[in-house]
């Protein structure tokens, strides 16, 4: 269960759109930050496969400029063992 | 097994990791946007709960017992977060104890009733609350137009809000006119008031907890103050800490924490109460040690019948009759109960009953009498009310800073709201239904014809039961109480709630054994999660607000009346609106107590202060009663005024000693005493969801005596079944844990639902206040 | 927590010397003017000096220093088990309680090692040698593989404002205030509130190597 969090920063002016964009994206938890342009990113995805959809779903962002890892937690074991 | 909580374990560990991890994740790249970005900040932390972001705190009372604590409640997105003392409260200046410190979790406990449920073909089903509270309307008016308007009832609690009570008061008294309203306070203080009303002819303590910083000794009868008033009894420590000469004496039946921290433990014989109370008078008197002036001028001598039974059969009534009687007829009255005689049946030795004696009447030391359900839960309880206050009357000890006869209360707001509103068959927010004044006063005030009030009380509690068993009660609904727990004689008050043609309403926070034998439940706002008010032990009433939403639907007790009983067609009586309707009945129901024997601050005050005492005349608390330097309804020009009765006077009343209802004999040769533990409040169903307090004390037991349980052939933790005429229970046994119970003794706290111990107690009660005696039953015991 | 009890101890030693140095500044100084409101309890300062002179610097700051978690728990082999005696003691097993007692029952400071003494939770139980190991010799007779479970945390309290539950079992030790108050205490479990004396009031326990039970309502 990939845990991982980034620093996002939004195109010029693109705060608030990209606040809303990954609102709306699934398995995404948005920090704004008050006073500068920038959004703290933490996703928790179940498995492999839906990570991989939200990589793609994110790099298609269009009011994202850039995404910056900052933390990385992956859980390997198999559910219920 | 091992294995099993093993499994409990890991996955419980797995999924804090999970949120210990994304916490983290979060924290990182926070963390690396602050190296990035100096000066960025994070307020907006709206999923992660473990922020240190902004906390308001906001005043409120315990939600628990009747000390009446102050706290401040830390509330942080909507949730509470944490609990303080409230520095500005009087009672406890800052202090708590366990559960007042960890009172909010027990708001968020999983299974948290959010959803109205109605019984469809035998099933819960859940629905919106409009169409439970339709039901609930309908099926009042339903019963009450087919079988009468005495065949619905309320059995509300010490634990409802004064709004709360006043609405359920004005809608059934006022509006239905039927006397069906009762509460569990009946079980856990009513001997208090009878003992008052008889001795005083008012309700409630003369003294404050003020006293307890000037007495020099404490006497604790049957009660356990460092377990069940503990921020009281470490006030006491304090004071024996702090000043010389200051004692604490421990009169009980069983030892506890409060004997361990005692000067001085004195054992008695249960229901022995009665005749070492009279021995002290006794005592007193032969040494000379009465205060002639103070009863010259203040007190009236009395006696009222005997041999008054038990009230264990069904439509059980008594009518007490007070005779005047002079000093010589007492004193040939206490003959029968000379130290030595009394040593006899109630095992103290008659030495310690003259020390008891000196100590009341050494004019030179203070004494404060506390007391709680070891006097109050007994077939006699008024009577002892009445022995305690001989006791502080011939020696003149009442009424003045550290000489208090103090009744504590069981309850948060036993006093606020069922003595004060007087949610009990017989009473209304002023006086009694009996009163022809009384009830125009109520009529005027409520806004319904005179007629409407019944001038005849109906049943109280056990008796109200009875008569739902009967089928006499169709309709019954029980808010903030979990009666199905704490009936003594459980077994027929639970078959007769779920007889056919019974129809139930429960308002309560978390699943009961009493919302499981309910047709209709409705998820009630728990403490703060509603404004309202309490009213603790030393007459102080503490107002709270809306501090958190209630989860769901859930809905306040009041407003959920306030709903009823507009579909009944009392829009006119209950026409408030939700933004402001508790000021608004806060300020109707204070019409009722004006005058300087009882006013009440208005709502703007209650609202600023952490507390106000009644009497509140022009601005000032009355903080001692009866003595005209602090109250201001003494009128009399003497030194006191007990203007409570006619006479001005404090009643003696000479009450006899009388065996309990069932004691123990050749086949059930052990006593039952039950009780709490300071960890759990009442039935549990709070405080078992607060974790740290389950932790502590996760399941109940039985304590013996170490003797008695070598006798029986079980060590700590062994299965003992515990049989009485009414039923049985099988439990663990605790052998020399906090509390040791005398030989030939068992005691059990109450607070498990998985051992009902009341279905073995029985439902005996004081004839006069009709309150059950849990402490004393005959049980037998076997080794399980 | 250690930290900030040494620091307010190193703060109150240099406000208490800064004090004494502006004492003595004053009398020297100002001699004629205040000895007439003095009077005449001026002229006992010297037992001030000779006391400062023979009291060891230790008692003065009244805090052992040393006596921390870290040495609490060298002393034992596991959270929960009797401590070795750490200092010399007569090696017979004379049972004589009195000894052991004379100092432990009560506490205080002994001269001898320079240290605040610990006091006992149970002194009712006086057959010290019973549980209590002495030291003779600090070198092993075969190289072990004894691992124990770390000791309780500090301070889990259950909600940010409450205070901390008791994480270890009661039994033997049923008295706080032996432990816990004091210079003899542990310095990072040392409170300075037991005065409000019925500390169960508060504190729940909440065994930390017990796991924790959740509540569940049985159908």
């Amino acid at each position: 269960m990939p845990i991982f969090s980034y620093l996002a920063i939004p195109r010029n002016d693109a705060k608030e759109t990209l606040c809303a964009d990954l609102a709306t994206t699934p398995h995404c938890e948005v920090i704004p930050a008050d006073n500068q342009d920038v959004i703290v990113l933490v996703t928790d995805t179940p498995d492999e496969a839906t990570e991989e959809v939200l990589q793609q779903t994110l790099k298609n962002l269009q009011s994202l400029q850039s995404l910056s890892l900052a933390f990385g937690y992956d859980d390997n074991e198999k559910k219920g063992s | 097994m091992t294995t099993k909580r093993k499994g409990v374990n890991e996955v419980t560990m797995k999924l804090n990791r999970r949120r210990f991890m994304k916490y983290a994740a979060a924290s990182s790249a926070v963390a690396s946007a602050g190296s990035l970005f100096p000066g960025i900040s994070f307020g907006d932390w709206k999923n992660i709960s473990n922020n240190s972001g902004v906390v308001s705190w906001q005043k409120a009372p315990c939600r628990f017992c009747g000390t009446g604590c102050g706290v401040l409640i830390g509330v942080s997105n909507n949730r509470a977060i944490a609990v303080k003392g409230d520095p500005n409260c009087s009672v406890n200046k800052g202090l708590c104890c366990m559960k007042g410190y960890h009172s909010v979790q027990a708001l968020y406990g999983k299974d948290r009733l959010t959803k109205a449920q109605v019984r469809k073909n035998g099933a819960m089903v859940e629905v919106p609350i409009q169409e439970a509270l339709d039901l609930v309307a309908s099926k009042l008016k339903e019963t009450r137009d087919k079988h009468g308007k005495d065949s619905v009832a309320m059995y509300g609690s010490g634990q409802w809000t004064i709004p709360d009570g006043y609405v359920a008061s004005k809608l059934f008294k006022g509006c239905l006119g039927t006397n069906n309203v009762e509460a569990n306070a009946r079980l856990c203080m009513a001997s208090a008031v009878t003992g008052f009303m008889t001795s005083f002819g008012l309700d409630e303590p003369m003294g404050c907890y003020e006293d307890m910083d000037h007495a020099n000794v404490f006497v604790t009868w049957g009660n356990n103050m460092a377990e069940m008033h503990p921020v009281l009894f470490s006030r006491m420590l304090a004071n024996r800490k702090r000043r010389t000469n200051v004692k604490i004496i421990d009169f009980a039946t069983r030892l506890t924490r409060t004997s361990q921290a005692a000067d001085k433990s004195i054992i008695f014989k249960p229901q022995t109460d009665l005749a070492v109370a009279n021995a002290i008078c006794y005592e007193i008197i032969k040494n000379g040690w009465v205060n002639w002036d103070f009863v010259n001028q203040h007190v009236s001598f009395h006696k009222g019948k005997t041999n008054i039974g038990y009230g264990t059969e069904d439509h059980f009534a008594f009518t007490d009759k007070a005779e005047s009687i002079n000093l010589e007829e007492f004193k040939l009255f206490l003959e029968d109960y000379t130290p030595e005689k009394v040593e006899k049946i109630s095992g103290v030795p008659a030495k310690d009953i003259k020390y008891l004696a000196y100590i009341y009447g050494d004019p030179t030391l203070k004494v404060t009498s506390f007391w709680c359900m070891g006097m109050n839960q007994h077939t006699r309880g008024t009577w002892i009310n009445n022995l305690v206050y001989n006791i502080h009357l011939l020696v003149g000890k009442i009424s003045t800073p550290g000489n208090s006869p103090f009744s504590l209360t069981g309850q948060p707001s036993a006093c606020g709201t069922v003595r004060e509103v007087g949610t009990l068959t017989h009473k209304l927010p002023h006086g009694v239904v009996m009163n022809e004044k009384h009830r125009q006063m109520a009529a005027e005030i409520w806004d319904v014809p005179v007629s409407n009030i019944d001038p005849k009380p109906t049943y109280h509690t056990v008796e109200m039961f009875r008569a739902l068993d009967r089928g006499d009660i169709k309709f019954m609904w029980i808010q903030v109480t979990n009666p199905m727990v704490t009936m003594p004689n459980l077994n027929r008050y639970r078959d007769g709630a779920l007889k056919d043609d019974r129809f139930v309403v429960v308002s309560d926070v978390y699943p009961t054994p009493t919302t499981d034998v309910a047709d209709v439940i409705l998820p009630a706002a728990m403490w703060v999660e509603q404004e309202g008010m309490f009213g603790n032990s030393e007459r102080r009433t503490q107002h709270f607000g809306q501090i958190v939403d209630p989860p769901g639907e859930a809905m306040s007790d009041t407003w959920q009346i306030i709903e009823v009983a507009r579909r009944l067609g009392f829009e006119k009586q209950f026409s408030w609106s939700q933004e402001d309707y508790i000021e608004k009945i806060w300020e109707e129901y204070r019409r009722f107590h004006a005058g300087p024997k009882h006013e009440m601050a208005s709502y703007e005050i209650l609202n600023e202060r952490s507390g106000v005492q009644w009497p509140f005349v022009d601005g000032k608390e009355t903080r001692w009663r009866f003595n005209p330097k602090y109250d201001p309804a003494c009128t009399n020009g003497k030194d006191f005024d007990f203007y409570g009765k006619k006479d001005n006077r404090a009643w003696i009343w000479a009450r006899p000693y009388e065996p309990a209802a069932e004691s123990p004999d050749s086949e059930y040769n052990f006593w039952l005493n039950t009780g709490r533990v300071i960890e759990h409040w009442h039935t549990g169903s709070m405080t078992r969801r607060v974790p740290v307090l389950h932790n502590a004390v996760p399941s109940a037991y039985v304590e013996l005596h170490p003797e008695d349980a070598a006798e029986l052939g079980v060590v700590n933790g062994e299965k003992v079944k515990i049989i009485s005429r009414r039923g049985e229970v099988v439990m663990p046994a605790q052998i020399n844990g906090r509390g040791v119970p005398s030989r030939g003794m068992v005691f059990v706290p109450f607070f498990d639902e998985s051992y009902l111990i009341n279905e073995v107690t029985l439902d005996a009660f004081c004839p006069i206040s009709k309150q059950p005696d849990y402490k004393k039953c005959a049980v037998r015991l076997e080794k399980a | 927590m250690m930290e900030h009890t040494e620091r307010a101890i190193r703060r109150t030693v240099t406000i208490a010397t800064c004090c004494f140095f502006g004492f003595l500044w004053l009398i020297g100084a100002a001699a004629s003017s205040v000895s007439a409101e003095l009077g005449d309890f001026d002229y006992q300062g010297d037992t001030l000096y000779r006391s400062y002179e023979t009291t060891p610097e230790m008692y003065m700051a009244a805090d052992s220093g040393d006596r921390n978690l870290a040495n609490f728990y060298s002393l034992r082999q596991y959270p929960g088990s009797p401590p070795r005696i750490p200092h010399a003691v007569d090696l017979t097993f004379s049972g004589n309680e009195t000894d052991c007692l004379s100092c432990h029952a009560k506490g205080g400071y002994a001269q001898e090692f320079g240290k605040f003494i610990p006091v006992t939770p149970h002194p009712e139980k006086t057959l010290c040698y019973q549980c209590h190991v002495q030291v003779q010799t600090d070198e092993l007779f075969v190289e072990t593989d004894w691992k124990s479970i770390p000791p309780p945390r500090l301070g889990r309290s259950f909600l940010a404002s409450s205070p901390p539950p008791i994480p270890h079992p009661l039994q033997m030790r049923e008295n706080c205030i032996s432990c816990h108050t004091g210079p003899g205490a542990v310095v990072e479990i040392r409170v300075e509130h037991s005065a409000r004396g019925n500390c169960r009031q508060c504190h729940v326990p909440t065994v930390q190597t017990e796991p924790l039970l959740e509540f569940v309502r049985k159908q």
